[in-house]
């Protein structure tokens, strides 16, 4: 399927998306070089059980998806003091030589083919540069989507001893260009498809703390593939945080390499599918240094013909003296159609370790809505508070207001619709 | 059938053995697999033509499948050359019973015998050195005692003969059919041996079933076929016999195991496998359970140099349980990657997972689990426990559970912890006067207690003296 894709990219495009942004050399040759891969590069990997595969990343039809030129979009991004929240033509121009140390340092260009695909077309993104010792409160990008596909690339530097909150918003717009594009090609896509797609790498210097948090909520025929990568530095600390309402198939991946000794990581996800959505979320944490601690956390709600697929991986190295690591994942079913696949992973070479890892399914208690319904609750409202409820242990882990009022706001929304 | 027949039956075959090998060396030089290798196995059995059949059709799938590749963390299988199967296979009837006398036996082999406090008589049964009638006398024991109530107990290669409209109906037909792997496959064309179990209605064998000397009495017990039959009502506990260490010349063992567990039936399937350490163990074990049928596998696994067994249940019927205890210890090179796999297809089904895990001296284990739960299966449950335990830093501990669930009346629950041997717990027995292996040792051993109760006494002790050998082994 590569080869289908292939067809529609030239080396003309990518030179043209660089020339736009004002790229410095070596980026242009780092897209090429990722361009030229995609013809060895794999989809990304996708758990298989006996007989089946829980993703299909092959339903996404680029041919009619991927138009690299058009890019339309808006993008508000709001800075706090201290901070450089850039477009990329700004940040190129302003810190040249950082972006170029450490791009590609945390998510291989060329890891599988949907990364490499993103880093030879990303045309939107946001670098975030916070200096050493500067305490960033409240970043926030908003991207709205008005194209057919749309390559997003963040990068976040946090020196040594800063701190900085990020809220970014995903959502989709007009699809103006686009549509008029697919109505002149004969419309073979499914109306309305699109594809998004972001990378998003992080570094945490000595003592920084990043917490990066991130609402989905694309249109429910959006494709979404996600990358989001950080590197936590001696005492570092990196928190993700994970909504996903929207999109028709998501793809995403979180992970958290902790570097340097004491460091640590919360990877946080909530998501809630309804109709025919289908979430695939992978949590992972890499303990590569002594005393390191990390805690992954996700609650799903599934109604209708939803499908979530789960993986989390605990990895903890051989260096890692003294680790502690804990995961868990709670699915909640709301319907007799959709479907929950979960694979919670430990891989442990160090016995220095305390580590756990659950993950449980099931439907909504009946007897909490006995209770509830036997106290005058219609059986309706009794279910929507205890699905909202359901998703109280991870809103709570969400240091900005902001953001956990959206995701609640969005998990209301999906119950009363 | 006297013990004294009995060896004569089995020299004679050998006799015919040593003929056949003259004629295989003809085709020495062929790679793999062929279907003549088939053949003279089947021919030598006096197997049926539709034996033949199926071993052949299972060969033409071996060839056809890959190698089970790309599975996370999977063991290294890069040296089961399948190119080299055959010379495998030889071996084992050259050798076949082990080694020539017990002087012959290795050293490490010798010295747990003695260590596990076992007779000599059984030593060299246990050993494969001649003596084989051991196990047919468990057999006869057997059969005389509940013959008459229509029970069935007999080697495999006889089942084919005497037995063969049940074996023609259940053998890897629905439960393990040779395309489930290549191992499996491979299993469907070689095998030879194993013990069949037939357990009429309404029918309890309140002793366990043993096939403890078995292994080694049968010439190619590497690929020895299990087939247990329980029909309604019934109860067996079967307990599968290489529960010593096995010597052996090569280096392969993919055995099969297929249980039909009837309504309201109750089987329990245990082993305590401690394969030499230069031998990979790639079986395939699963049953199918009809309504308001038990399925329990209790497992240890202590020996071979990679593993790869997941003991499958498919609880088929309303109302079916199926539990799984297993253990599993790693030392130096080992690779033990087992786990459980269960399809709950109808309704009000259970299983329960509990697995252990000891990892030590550069050995690894790995729990690598799926839980399916199909959609219609309401009202089913499972509940997945494992724990490891690791006592250093060269050795790896994974856990690797798959749950697709596709029903909403559910209650699935999945646990896993793993840590080091507790410091203080060493130091509260040290301090009570123990030395520092007996306090480790004292800790495994109440680590493993859930599985270890679940055994008849002597298994019990016998796991328990292993672990103690391996935790010894190292520690000394």
């Amino acid at each position: 399927m590569s080869t289908q894709v292939h067809a529609n990219l030239t080396a003309s495009q990518v030179e043209q998306i660089s020339e736009d942004l004002g790229e410095p050399e070596w980026l242009l040759e780092t897209r090429k070089d990722a361009l030229g891969a995609l013809d060895d590069l794999e989809m990304p990997d996708v758990i298989r059980t006996p007989g089946r595969k829980w993703t299909n990343l092959d339903a996404l039809d680029y041919e009619t998806l991927v138009d690299p030129l058009d890019y339309a979009q808006e993008k508000d991004r709001i800075d706090a003091e201290g901070v450089d929240v850039l477009s990329w033509s700004e940040a190129l121009d302003q810190h040249g030589d950082r972006i170029e140390e450490h791009f590609g340092s945390v998510v291989d260009p060329q890891r599988d083919y949907l990364t490499a695909l993103s880093t030879a077309l990303f045309s939107a993104g946001t670098v975030v540069y916070v200096p050493e010792g500067v305490d960033a409160e409240d970043v926030k990008i908003r991207t709205t989507m008005n194209s057919r596909s749309l390559f997003n690339y963040t990068l976040v530097i946090a020196e040594d001893s800063a701190s900085v909150t990020i809220l970014e918003r995903q959502t989709t717009g007009e699809d103006s260009e686009a549509r008029s594009a697919s109505d002149a090609s004969g419309g073979t896509a499914s109306e309305g498809a699109r594809y998004y797609s972001g990378v998003v790498e992080a570094v945490a210097g000595e003592n920084a703390y990043v917490q990066y948090g991130t609402l989905q909520n694309l249109s429910e025929e959006s494709y979404n593939y996600q990358v989001k990568r950080a590197h936590a530095d001696t005492y570092a600390t990196v928190d993700w945080i994970e909504g996903n309402i929207g999109s028709r198939l998501t793809k995403s991946n979180v992970e958290t390499r902790l570097l340097g000794d004491s460091s640590e990581s919360k990877i946080v996800g909530a998501f809630f599918g309804h109709n025919d959505q289908h979430f695939d979320i992978a949590s992972r944490v890499w303990h590569e240094a002594e005393h390191t601690v990390a805690d992954l956390v996700t609650r799903g709600v599934l109604d209708d013909e939803s499908r979530s697929v789960y993986e989390g991986v605990q990895d903890v190295g051989r260096e890692a003296w003294d680790t502690s690591s804990y995961q868990r994942e709670n699915t909640l079913m709301l319907s007799d159609e959709s479907e929950a696949d979960a694979s919670p992973k430990l891989i442990i070479n160090n016995h220095d370790t305390e580590a756990s890892h659950s993950a449980t399914v099931g439907q909504v208690d009946d007897e909490d809505m006995f209770y509830m319904t036997s106290r005058g609750v219609d059986p309706e409202r009794a279910k929507n508070m205890l699905v909202e409820g359901f998703f109280v242990p991870v809103l709570e882990e969400v240091a900005v207001d902001e953001l956990r009022e959206d995701l609640d706001a969005l998990i209301v929304e999906r119950l009363t619709a | 059938m006297s013990s004294d027949q009995d060896h004569l039956k089995e020299t004679d075959t050998e006799a015919r053995f040593e003929f056949k090998k003259e004629e295989k060396s003809a085709f020495q030089t062929e790679k793999g697999l062929t279907e003549e290798t088939i053949r003279v196995i089947s021919e030598d059995k006096d197997e049926p033509e539709w034996m033949l059949e199926r071993r052949l059709r299972a060969l033409e799938q071996f060839r056809q499948m890959p190698m089970p590749e790309g599975w996370p963390g999977a063991p290294d299988l890069s040296e089961v050359d399948i190119e080299q199967i055959v010379p495998y296979i030889r071996p084992d009837i050259e050798t076949r019973g082990g080694a020539e006398s017990w002087e012959d036996l290795p050293e490490e082999i010798k010295d747990t015998f003695d260590k596990l406090g076992i007779p000599e008589a059984e030593k060299n049964a246990l050993s494969g050195v001649g003596a084989q009638y051991e196990s047919e006398i468990v057999y006869q024991n057997m059969q005389e005692r509940w013959e008459e109530k229509g029970v069935i107990f007999c080697d495999m290669d006889k089942a084919v003969q005497e037995h063969e409209d049940l074996v023609r109906e259940h053998f890897m037909t629905k439960c393990v059919p040779p395309s489930d792997n290549k191992f499996a496959a491979l299993h469907g064309a070689v095998w030879s041996g194993g013990s069949f179990v037939y357990i009429p209605e309404d029918t309890t064998v309140e002793m366990p079933v043993q096939a403890y000397f078995r292994m080694n009495s049968e010439g190619m017990g590497q690929f020895e076929h299990t087939l247990i039959i329980a029909e309604e009502n019934s109860e067996v506990h079967y307990i599968e016999g290489c529960s010593a260490p096995k010597y052996s010349a090569f280096n392969l063992h993919s055995g099969g195991v297929e249980v039909f567990v009837g309504e309201n039936a109750h089987v329990q399937y245990s082993t305590v496998q401690n394969w030499s350490k230069n031998t990979y163990n790639l079986n395939t074990k699963r049953a199918i359970c009809e309504a308001d049928g038990t399925m329990e596998w209790v497992s240890g696994s202590m020996g071979s140099k990679a593993t790869m067994l997941y003991p499958s249940t498919v609880l088929k019927g309303p109302g079916a349980t199926d539990n799984h205890i297993t253990i599993a210890f790693a030392g130096e090179g080992q690779d033990i990657d087992t786990g459980a796999k269960v399809y709950h297809n109808a309704p009000d089904t259970k299983s329960t997972i509990e697995s252990k895990s000891i990892s030590k001296d550069g050995g690894r284990t790995n729990y690598r689990g799926l839980v399916h739960i199909a959609d219609g299966a309401e009202n089913s449950s499972t509940s997945v426990e494992c724990d490891a335990l690791m006592f250093d830093n060269e050795s790896t501990s994974d856990t690797m559970p798959y749950m697709e669930i596709q029903e909403n009346k559910v209650d699935v629950a999945h646990e896993a912890t793993v840590g080091k041997i507790g410091d203080e717990d060493v130091f509260y027995l040290q301090s009570r006067g123990l030395d520092d292996d007996d306090a480790k040792q004292m800790i495994v051993a109440g680590f493993i207690e859930p599985i270890t109760e679940e055994l008849p006494i002597e298994y019990a002790v016998e796991l328990n003296r292993l672990i103690e050998l391996e935790m010894e082994g190292s520690l000394g």
